[in-house]
C-alpha cells in the first residue's frame, strides 16, 4: 500500500544529474534522480538538509588560471596544490615523500551522496607516499578560483609503518559561490602516528564539503583536527576505521559559525577488531543565527572486545538566537567494551565570568579569555608550533571579527 | 531465586506477605501465556471502511465519531510506515487480522457479579485485583481502582462510585464518547494529532476501546488508578485509547499493565495515550509492559508500535512518565512530553530490556516550547541473547524557550556478545539561555562483580538479575511500590537464559 | 577622620524572594584587619558576594563606599581595579587558561583602568616569581591551566599570589581557611600578613577562631541573620568558640 512518491527535483538536482552524465556517471546520475538530495529523513543529513541548503551548483570547474592569496602559510611547510580540481607541479619533496597522481577518486563506496558525487567527479587525485617520518609539515593547499565552480579534488596518502607526519590541508579560494567536494583517503601502518588537520577557510559565499576516510592498522596513532572557518554552509564528513590492534584516534573538530552560516562535522566511526581505543572532541561555538551541527556515531563491530571509545561535545552558545545541534550515536555490538558518549550546550559559565570580572578583566575580554581557553582543549596537542600558532590566529580572527 | 533481603532500601517500605507472594510466584519463562477460552463476537477480518464502520457501531458510537474515524481512515491510507527505526520485521498483513475482538458476555455488565467468570478467573490468574470486596479487606494494600480491557473492550471498571464522589471520572472510553462527548472532542487528538504518524492515524480508524480518567481542578485523586490490557484472542490487532485530563491544581497517578497469550503469530498492539496537564497540575504515568516477546527462537510475540504522548499545557504542571518495557517481539514507543506552560516539568524514567530476539527502539521525545521549563531522562537499556536494545530521544529547545533545562544520563548494559546496545540521542538547542547536558555510557556486568557473588554463593543467573536490579534503581524508584516488587521480579524472568 | 577603605551603611539584598542581608553596616578604616564571624548560612559569604558584584543578588537598600567611592555602581571589574579583591571560598577553574596568561592580562587589565601602563614581561615575570617564592609557587604552577587540579592548598595560596600581584586597597577574604591543613594555613596566612600595611584593610570572613589565631583581627564583627549582631576586640572570637553562636541569636532584634 506504500506508494512510491516520485521525487521532485529541483535546480540544484538537474544541474548536477547533468553534470554527473556530462562525465559519464551515469549510475550515480541515475541515484540522483530516484532519490534526490537528502532530506532531513535521512538519518545522517537530519541537521544538515541539503535538499533545502543547496539552491543552485555551479558550472563544473575549468582549470584556473590565477591564484588568489595562499590562505595560511606555514613557515617551513612544504607545499602542494590542488586548484579546480587539478593537481599542480610540486618542488622538490622532502627525504622519505614520494609526490604522484593517479585518475579518477580515492574515496571507498558508501550510501552518501557527497562521496559517491566526489567518486564521479573528481578527475585526478594527489598521491603522497610517506616512507619514513617527515620532519616539515605537509600542506596541501586545495582551492577553488575564478568565477563560481563546482570542483571535486581528491587525496590519497599512504603513511609506511611506523611512520610520523603532520598534514594540514586548506580549503581556501576566490569570492565566489563555489561548491567544493573534497576527498581524503588517508591509510596509517603499523605504529604510524599522524596529525591531519584541515581548515577551512573559503568564502562565505561558497559551500564545503569534504570527506576524510581513515584506516588504521596496528598500533597506528592518529589526531585529526577540522575547523570550520570560512564557507557560509560546510560538512565534513570523518570515517576513521579502527582496522587494527591497538590503533588509537583522536578525532576533534571545531565549528566556529557566525549569523547566517552552517557548519557539520559528521564522524561515523568503526571499531572493527578488539583492543582499539578512540576520543573523539567536538566543539561548536555559535553568534548571531549561526547553526552548528555535530553528529558522532561509534560503532563497535561483533567481536571488536575491549574497546574504549568515549565522544564529547561541547557546544558554546554567544547569542540568543544561535543553534546548536547534536547527535551523538553509539551502536555496540560488543559486550566487553567501555563506551560513552556526552553532549553539553550551554553560555559561558557565569562563575567563571564573574571571578574574571572580579579580578579586573573587563566583560569582553573575560569572554574572548574563556572561549580561547575552552577551545585549548583542540589546538593544545597539536605539538608543531608554527601550526598550532596558525590555528590560534584563525580562531583569533573569528573572535575579533564578532566584536 | 536472588536473596532480595540484600537490597533493604526496596524491602524496608514492602509488606512481608507481598514479597513472599511474589516470591511463590510460578518461574515459567512467560507466565501470563495461557489462553483463557471465552466466546468471543468478532469483526469479519481484514482491514476496510467497513472495519471501521462495524466498530463504531458495535460501540453505539454517535455520528460525529463515525466522521471522525472515517476521516483518519482516508488520512490513513495515503500514509506509509516509518522505517527510520533500528528494528525489522516482515511486513504486516493488515487484512489477515481481526480488528475487533469482544468477549461474548454482552450486554455491558453493571457489576462484578454480572461478569463473566471465566474472565475474573483470567485477571485472578494476572493477579490483577477486579474485586472490590477483597481489595478493600486487605489491610495494607493501598486501593487501586482498575479498568480492565480484554482484546478491544473494557470488562470491568471498579472503585467508579467512590472516584465519583470527587467528581473524578475513570472509565472506558467508548463510555466516555457516550456519555461525555463534549470532553471527548475537546481533547481528543489535541496531544497526538490524527495524522501524527502511520500507526496513531491508524488507531484514530480503528480504536476498540481504553481508559478515560478526568480529574476536576483542585482534586488530588484518592488512589492509583489503573488499566490492565490483556490480549487473548487469535489473530487479533489491539488498537486501545487513553486520555487522561488534570485540570488546574490536580494530581493523578495512572499505571498500566499488558500481557498475552504465547501464540507463535505476530500480534499488532497499536495505542495511542494523551495526557493533558493544565495549570499546576501533575500526571504520573508508569507502566508495565509485559506483552509476549516470543519464543526463544524468535517466533511469535507482539508488535509494541505505541504512541504516548503528554501535554503540559499549562503553566507549572507536570508529567512523569516511568515504564518498564519488558514483552513484546518489537517495541516502538516515545512517550514525550510537550512543555507548553511556563515553568512545565518533564520526566522520563526507563527501563528496556530485550533478550532471545527482541528488538526495543524505545526512548523520548522532550520539546521545550515555554520559559523556564526543565526535563529529566533516566534511561537504562539491557540487551541480551540475540536483541538489539536501542534508545532514541530527543531534546529540542525551541527559540522562546528561554532557560529551558534537561538532564539525560542513558546507560547501556550488554549481557552476552551476541547482543546489541544503540543510543541515538537528537539534542537540539535553538535558545542561547538553554543548558543541556546529556550522557550515556555502555558497559558489561564485570567479572569481578560477578565473581564477587559467587563467592558469596549467588549462582550466575541470580547474580546477573542482582546486578541488574542495581544497574535500574535510579528508575525502580520513581515506580508505585505495588509495581516495584513485581517489576523485579519480572526482570528476573526477562534475563532467564541470558547466562551461560 | 581618614575616609574609611570600607563604608557599609544599611546594606539590604536579596536572591530571588529570599532576603539574606538585613541591614548590614560596618566602617573598616585603612590598614585596619576586621573579622567577621558567624554560623552557615547567615549570610557572610553572601556579604562577600554583593561586594563583590556577583549578579544573582539584589540590592534593595543600602550604600557601599570604597575608600569614599560609590561601589555598588561600579561593574565587578571596576571594583577590582578601584581595589577590591575577593578570595573566594572555593576559586574557580579555568580550563584551557594558562594561570599565567590570566594573571597578566588581569593586572594589566587593572592598570589600564587605572590609567597606568602595562606592565613589561620582565618586570611582570619579576613581580611573579617574587610573590611567588613567598609561598611556595613554582613556575610549574603557573603554566597549569587556572585552579584546575590545584588541590585545596594550591588553590588558596594562588588566591593570595593574585592578591600580592594586585595589591588591592581592600582585601576580602571569605573562608580561606576552609580546605587547607595546618601546614597551608600557615603558608597562606604568612602570605596575607605581610600584605598587611597601614593603607590595606582586610575584610577575614570565617566560621571558625582557628584562623584568627594566625591572621590576628584589630576587631571581631558576629554575623547571625544576615547583619553584624556584636562588636568587639580579638577576644571576642574566643568567647565565640567557647560558647558558639546561640547567644548571639537575636541580639540585634
Amino acid at each position: 500500500m506504500a506508494l512510491t512518491v516520485p521525487v521532485r527535483l529541483g535546480t540544484a538536482e538537474n544541474t548536477l544529474i547533468e553534470q554527473l552524465n556530462s562525465v559519464g556517471a551515469a549510475a550515480e546520475a541515475e541515484r540522483i534522480t530516484v532519490a534526490g538530495l537528502p532530506t532531513r529523513r535521512v538519518e545522517s543529513y537530519h541537521y544538515t538538509d541539503l535538499k533545502m541548503l543547496l539552491k543552485a551548483i555551479p558550472p563544473l570547474a575549468q582549470a584556473a588560471n590565477e591564484a588568489s592569496a595562499p590562505a595560511l602559510r606555514i613557515a617551513g611547510a612544504y607545499q602542494l596544490m590542488i586548484a579546480n580540481g587539478v593537481v599542480q607541479a610540486a618542488s622538490t619533496a622532502p627525504a622519505g615523500v614520494i609526490v604522484g597522481k593517479t585518475a579518477g577518486g580515492v574515496l571507498s563506496t558508501r550510501d552518501d551522496v557527497l562521496v559517491h558525487l566526489n567518486g564521479a567527479l573528481a578527475k585526478e587525485s594527489l598521491t603522497l607516499t610517506l616512507e619514513n617520518s617527515v620532519d616539515p609539515v605537509i600542506q596541501i593547499d586545495r582551492r577553488i578560483e575564478g568565477e563560481a565552480a563546482h570542483a571535486a579534488d581528491s587525496v590519497k596518502i599512504f603513511v609506511a609503518d611506523g611512520a610520523s607526519a603532520v598534514i594540514l590541508e586548506t580549503f581556501s579560494g576566490s569570492d565566489a559561490a563555489h561548491v567544493g567536494n573534497h576527498g581524503t583517503y588517508m591509510a596509517l601502518g603499523k605504529n604510524a602516528v599522524v596529525t591531519h588537520v584541515t581548515v577551512d577557510l573559503s568564502s562565505r559565499s561558497a559551500a564545503h564539503f569534504a570527506s576524510n576516510e581513515y584506516h588504521l592498522a596496528d598500533g597506528a596513532k592518529l589526531r585529526t583536527l577540522v575547523i570550520h572557518a570560512g564557507a557560509g554552509l560546510s560538512r565534513t564528513q570523518v570515517f576513521p576505521r579502527y582496522e587494527g590492534a591497538g590503533a588509537h584516534g583522536d578525532i576533534t573538530g571545531l565549528n566556529l559559525v557566525s549569523d547566517g552560516q552552517h557548519a557539520d562535522i559528521t564522524m561515523d566511526a568503526l571499531h572493527a577488531v578488539p583492543g582499539t581505543t578512540s576520543q573523539p572532541l567536538f566543539k561548536s561555538i555559535a553568534r548571531g543565527r549561526g547553526k552548528s551541527v555535530v553528529q558522532g556515531k561509534l560503532v563497535v563491530a561483533r567481536d571488536a572486545q575491549k574497546t574504549d571509545a568515549k565522544f564529547m561535545h561541547q557546544g558554546l552558545m554567544l547569542s540568543d538566537e544561535a543553534e546548536i545541534l547534536s547527535k551523538p550515536e553509539l551502536e555496540i555490538y560488543a559486550d566487553d567494551v567501555v563506551c560513552g558518549h556526552g553532549s553539553t550546550c550551554g553560555k559561558l559559565d557565569e562563575d567563571s565570568m564573574f571571578y574574571l570580572e572580579s579580578r579586573g578583566i573587563p566583560t569582553a575580554e573575560a569572554e574572548t579569555m574563556l572561549v580561547r581557553g575552552f577551545l585549548e582543549e583542540l589546538v593544545d596537542p597539536i605539538e608543531d608550533e608554527a601550526l598550532a600558532e596558525a590555528l590560534h590566529g584563525i580562531i583569533d580572527g573569528w573572535l575579533l571579527a564578532g566584536k | 531465586m536472588a536473596d532480595y533481603d540484600d537490597i533493604p532500601t526496596l524491602k524496608e517500605n514492602i509488606d512481608r506477605a507481598t514479597v513472599d507472594s511474589v516470591r511463590s510466584l510460578d518461574v515459567d519463562k512467560y507466565k501470563y501465556g495461557f489462553e483463557t477460552d471465552i466466546e468471543s463476537d468478532m469483526a469479519p477480518k481484514g482491514l476496510s471502511e467497513d472495519t471501521v464502520r462495524f466498530i463504531s457501531a458495535k460501540k453505539n458510537e454517535p455520528q460525529w465519531m463515525l466522521d471522525w474515524r472515517l476521516e483518519a481512515y482516508a488520512r490513513w491510507l495515503t500514509m506509509t510506515e516509518p522505517n527510520w527505526a533500528k528494528v525489522h520485521y516482515p511486513k504486516i498483513d493488515l487484512q489477515d487480522m481481526y480488528f475487533y475482538a469482544a468477549p461474548k458476555s454482552t450486554p455491558a455488565p453493571t457489576s462484578l457479579d454480572e461478569v463473566d467468570p471465566e474472565l475474573l478467573k483470567m485477571y485472578d490468574k494476572l493477579g490483577i485485583p477486579l474485586k472490590e470486596r477483597e481489595i478493600l479487606a486487605g489491610v495494607e494494600r493501598p486501593k487501586v481502582a482498575v479498568d480492565a480491557v480484554m482484546d478491544s473492550v473494557s470488562v470491568v471498571t471498579t472503585f467508579r462510585e467512590e472516584l465519583s464522589k470527587v467528581g473524578i471520572i475513570f472509565c472506558s472510553i467508548s463510555e466516555a464518547i457516550r456519555e461525555y462527548p463534549e470532553l471527548v472532542q475537546k481533547y481528543l487528538a489535541s496531544v497526538v494529532p490524527v495524522s501524527d504518524n502511520y500507526y496513531a492515524t491508524l488507531n484514530c480508524a480503528v480504536f476498540t476501546d481504553g481508559s478515560f480518567v478526568y480529574i476536576p481542578k483542585g482534586v488530588r485523586c484518592p488512589m492509583e488508578l489503573s488499566t490492565y490490557f490483556r490480549i487473548n484472542e487469535k489473530k487479533t490487532g489491539q488498537f486501545e485509547r487513553t486520555l487522561i485530563i488534570a485540570e488546574a491544581d490536580s494530581y493523578v497517578s495512572y499505571l498500566e499493565g499488558c500481557t498475552a497469550p504465547m501464540r507463535d503469530e505476530n500480534q499488532l498492539h497499536a495505542a495511542v495515550v494523551e495526557l493533558v496537564a493544565l495549570e499546576n497540575a501533575e500526571i504520573k504515568y508508569s507502566t508495565v509492559q509485559n506483552w509476549y516477546p516470543g519464543d526463544k527462537d524468535g517466533k511469535g510475540g507482539i508488535y509494541n508500535f505505541v504512541t504516548k504522548r503528554g501535554d503540559c499545557r499549562g503553566d507549572n504542571s507536570k508529567i512523569s512518565w516511568t515504564q518498564v518495557e519488558t514483552g513484546s517481539a518489537i517495541t516502538w514507543k516515545y512517550p514525550s512530553c510537550i512543555l507548553r506552560g511556563d515553568g512545565s516539568r518533564g520526566e522520563f524514567y526507563s527501563i528496556a530490556i530485550s533478550n532471545g530476539y527482541q528488538q526495543v527502539d524505545s526512548g523520548t521525545k522532550m520539546i521545550h516550547l515555554g520559559k523556564n521549563t526543565s526535563s529529566r531522562i533516566i534511561a537504562k537499556g539491557i540487551a541480551a541473547g540475540f536483541s538489539d536494545n536501542t534508545y532514541r530521544g530527543q531534546v529540542s529547545a525551541h527559540a522562546k524557550a528561554k532557560n529551558a533545562r534537561n538532564f539525560t544520563q542513558c546507560d547501556s548494559l550488554l549481557i552476552g556478545d551476541k547482543c546489541g546496545a544503540h543510543t541515538v540521542p537528537y539534542i537540539e538547542s535553538r535558545n542561547g539561555t538553554a543548558v543541556f547536558e546529556h550522557e550515556a555510557t555502555t558497559s558489561k556486568i564485570s567479572d569481578d562483580q560477578m565473581f564477587y557473588c559467587a563467592q558469596r554463593g549467588l549462582d550466575e543467573e541470580e547474580a546477573v538479575a542482582l546486578i541488574v536490579n542495581g544497574f535500574v534503581r535510579d528508575v525502580l524508584q520513581h515506580l508505585p511500590m505495588e509495581f516495584m516488587v513485581e517489576t523485579q521480579k519480572l526482570i528476573s524472568i526477562s534475563l532467564e537464559g541470558s547466562v551461560g | 577622620m581618614t575616609t574609611p577603605i570600607l563604608e557599609i551603611r544599611n546594606l539590604h539584598a536579596r536572591i530571588e524572594d529570599r532576603e539574606i542581608l538585613k541591614g548590614v553596616n560596618l566602617i573598616i578604616p585603612p590598614g585596619e584587619v576586621h573579622a567577621v564571624m558567624g554560623r552557615n548560612g547567615s549570610g557572610k559569604s553572601t556579604l562577600s558576594y554583593v561586594l563583590a558584584g556577583k549578579e544573582d543578588y539584589e540590592i534593595t537598600d543600602g550604600e557601599v563606599l570604597l575608600d569614599g567611592e560609590n561601589l555598588l555602581d561600579m561593574e565587578p571589574h571596576e571594583r577590582a581595579a578601584a581595589g577590591l579583591f575577593l578570595a573566594f571560598q572555593y576559586p574557580i577553574e579555568i580550563p584551557g587558561v594558562a594561570t599565567m596568561t590570566f594573571l597578566k592580562a588581569a593586572i594589566n587589565s587593572q592598570r589600564k583602568a587605572r590609567g597606568e601602563g602595562e606592565l613589561s614581561t620582565p618586570d611582570f615575570m619579576r613581580a611573579v616569581k617574587t610573590a611567588g617564592t613567598e609561598l611556595n609557587i613554582d613556575t610549574d604552577m603557573l603554566k597549569r591551566p587556572l585552579n584546575v587540579g590545584f588541590s585545596g592548598g594550591e588553590k588558596k595560596r594562588a588566591e593570595v599570589l593574585q592578591m600580592a600581584l594586585l595589591q588591592p586597597k581592600m582585601c576580602i577574604l571569605d573562608e580561606t581557611d576552609s580546605g587547607l591543613d595546618i601546614d597551608a594555613l600557615q603558608v597562606v596566612s604568612k602570605g596575607v600578613n605581610a600584605l598587611r600595611n597601614g593603607n590595606r584593610s582586610m575584610l577575614v570572613i570565617t566560621h571558625y577562631q582557628r584562623l584568627l589565631n594566625h591572621i590576628v583581627p584589630d576587631v571581631v564583627h558576629v554575623f547571625s541573620d544576615g547583619r553584624i549582631v556584636e562588636s568587639g576586640d580579638k577576644d571576642l572570637a574566643l568567647q565565640l568558640e567557647a560558647k558558639g553562636y546561640a547567644d548571639f541569636d537575636g541580639a540585634a532584634a
